[in-house]
């Protein structure tokens, strides 16, 4: 039986705990019936609620040796359904159950949380993890969903190994020949990493200029268009000339990592830009997030009419602008009535947040300890709402949280066949390489038939874990701990290297909305730079964190090198 | 007490307390058993852990637990070690705050039951 339990460890490469030797020998004896006849037991409180273990849905479980109902830690034996309580070192009746002489050699070691549905070995004093009984308990949630569950499909992941690359001696001569070394001395001059350049305004293109630095700045794109992935004498020579945003990108990625300080002149681009995108052109004021969304969509589609292959937007394989900012998101509606839930998966390439509401009004009077630790990132929603002070991770609480869709908003349930009530949640399934958030500091009331701009100050972190917003975080906390790959969703997301991000641009507003102008601010080698339109200054980040954001970018932190001085150079 | 093999595989049934028929259950049991019975236990518990997470004290207690786990090595820490080093540190650090809202909402409650 020793291939079950090895068979236990690393199922879609996810590592699961070694189960203990006293699960181990239950399987062995008893397989995973007893799990699955648990599932008559299992009660799922209304729809969202946690499941539990209960005979009869009005049970009062209690211990049988001390009669107690009121103990927090209440197991029953997996074997022989008895009750008792945990709350060792004082007493433990089910670890005395667990080594009663009567008992000990009939796996009752292994019991399950009454109030949790979580097994736990009552010799080690641990909990446990059975992928059946994890199965059966999530079945139980999701009982009577249409979807049935499908793990096997789950299995088909491909993971290509990483392969370092030299060089040989033929590739070496190639690049020697082919290259024009960037001249060395021009960082002297002034300091600046390479790539700083000021971009002139063109007649009100702030909103652009501002963007674009930040695009240069991106790791991933920047590493594209500078390793020539994108070249715009061959896509032209093959193509024809004709409008290519990416070549435009190529072209100004030459220019602006030339070494030439002398601020350049993105109009080819612009005039690129305007016939993508004919709506926009004039030389109006124009939103910054409106147009990133617009000029990555002409990357896109580009190339899409190159290949004429259909993509999954969401995969990212498509082209550079998807690569690096495409994501997935997950929408969950649940009926409130049968619990059915519907799940949807949406690509995006930014996190449109709305800011908090109603900032300070909410101030919380608990006896709370301020902590200034800069990871924890629930650190910052507390202190968020005990100084009103809004903060990004409060957006994104805001923005994963589940919320109760109103009567008028009723939604169509499968299962019940009419509208019915529901509760809607968002999660993050797949982070992009590159996550830019976008703060909705434009309202639009319709009932006031105006716009106004919300001047509130949003507190942004340097360093962002998005582990707390992901799908399978989200997840854990609806279902409880369990080793089950819920839903469709793939065990590699819980990935924690890919969930810490770095902040690198802040493109900030200041102004009103119909009259402003766009400022960036660019993180490069850890240190900041005001990238105002043609001007270019080093400032301290306590400018940059005192300042207005508007949309900021972050990037995965495995890809953010801070201590690279010249990512170019070298 | 003895225990037949077959017994392993089946499914769990109500075990009958013939000793608690006729012991008098205490007011402390009486008001439990009337929580849970109306729903109210569920309610008070979910509340609970709002204003718990709320007043940052689950991070606390994450936080404590990471620490813990770290001194003693990951593979050497159980689910009742963290209990036993835990919970005390946790009874004390529970806001007087959301004692007294718990308190209240359960004293209205016991108010709204007994008339």
């Amino acid at each position: 039986m020793t291939s079950k339990i090895n068979h236990h460890q690393k199922i879609n490469g996810q590592i699961f705990p070694q189960p203990c030797p006293h699960l181990a020998d239950f399987r062995a004896r008893s397989g995973s019936k007893p799990f699955w006849a648990l599932h008559d037991c299992l009660r799922v409180k209304p729809p969202g609620g946690r499941a539990a273990i209960r005979r009869d849905p009005s049970e009062v479980p209690r211990c049988v040796t001390c009669g107690d109902a009121s103990r927090p830690r209440i197991y029953a034996c997996m074997a022989c359904a008895t009750v008792s309580c945990h709350a060792p070192p004082q007493s433990s009746h089910a670890a005395a159950h667990a080594a009663s002489p009567a008992c000990s050699r009939l796996d009752h070691e292994i019991a399950v949380d009454v109030d949790r549905a979580e097994l736990f070995c009552c010799v080690c004093g641990d909990q446990v993890y059975d992928r059946d009984f994890d199965a059966a308990v999530v079945l139980a949630h999701t009982s009577g969903s249409l979807q049935p569950m499908k793990p096997e499909n789950l299995r088909k992941r491909r993971r290509i190994d990483y392969r370092p690359w030299t060089p040989d001696l033929r590739e070496r001569t190639v690049m020697v020949n082919n290259a024009s070394p960037i001249d060395g001395t021009s960082t002297s001059s002034d300091d600046l990493p390479l790539g700083l350049r000021g971009l002139n305004n063109l007649g009100n293109t702030c909103f652009m200029n501002s963007v674009l630095q930040a695009l240069f700045h991106t790791p991933p794109l920047r590493n594209y268009f500078l390793s020539d992935r994108h070249n715009r004498h061959q896509c032209q020579s093959k193509n024809g000339v004709r409008l290519c945003l990416a070549c435009d990108m190529d072209a100004m990625f030459s220019a602006v990592f030339s070494g030439d300080r002398t601020p350049y002149s993105p109009a080819k681009f612009l005039y690129s830009w305007w016939q993508h995108a004919a709506n926009l052109a004039s030389y109006e004021q124009q939103d910054a997030h409106e147009f990133f969304i617009s000029m990555l969509d002409g990357i896109h589609e580009k190339v899409e009419k190159d290949h004429r292959k259909p993509h999954n937007q969401g995969s990212g394989d498509c082209c550079i602008a998807h690569r690096v900012f495409s994501g997935i998101l997950r929408s969950d509606v649940m009926c409130m009535a049968c619990g059915f839930t519907s799940t949807t998966y949406d690509p995006c390439v930014d996190f449109s947040l709305d800011l908090e509401p109603n900032q300070g009004s909410s101030m919380k009077t608990g006896s709370t300890k301020l902590s200034h630790s800069c990871n924890g990132e629930a650190d910052k929603m507390k202190s968020s709402q005990n100084c009103g002070i809004s903060t990004l991770m409060g957006c994104l609480d805001r923005f994963t949280r589940p919320e109760r869709l109103g009567s008028d908003q009723k939604f169509f349930c499968q299962q019940c066949q009419i509208m019915q009530e529901s509760l809607k949640q968002m999660s993050i399934r797949k982070l992009p390489l590159v996550s830019c958030f976008h703060i909705k500091r434009f309202e639009h009331s319709s009932a006031r038939k105006m716009s106004r701009k919300v001047d509130r100050y949003l507190h942004f972190p340097f360093s962002l874990d998005m582990a707390p917003y992901l799908s399978s975080s989200i997840l854990r906390s609806r279902f409880g701990n369990r080793i089950f790959p819920f839903d469709g969703d793939e065990p590699d997301t819980l990935d924690d290297l890919s969930s810490e991000f770095e902040l690198f641009a802040v493109v900030t507003h200041t102004g009103k909305l119909d009259a402003g102008h766009y400022v960036t601010y660019l993180r490069l080698s850890n240190q900041w730079y005001k990238c105002d339109d043609a001007w270019i200054s080093q400032v301290n980040e306590n400018v940059v964190r005192a300042a207005q954001g508007y949309m900021m970018f972050y990037v995965q932190k495995m890809l953010y090198y801070k201590a690279s001085e010249n990512q170019v150079a070298s | 007490m003895s225990h037949k093999r077959s017994s392993i595989n089946r499914p769990p049934t109500p075990d009958v307390d013939k000793d608690r028929d006729n012991q008098e259950p205490t007011l402390q049991e009486i008001i439990n058993i009337k929580l849970i019975e109306s729903g109210e236990k569920e309610r008070l518990k979910e509340l609970l852990r709002e204003r718990l997470i709320e007043c940052g004290w689950r991070d606390e207690m994450k936080a404590l637990c990471r620490a813990y786990t770290r001194k003693k090595g990951r593979s050497n820490v159980t689910v009742d070690d963290l209990v036993h080093v835990i919970t005390p540190k946790g009874r004390a650090s529970v806001p007087d705050s959301v004692k007294a809202e718990l308190l209240q909402r359960i004293r209205s409650f016991l108010g709204s039951a007994t008339t």
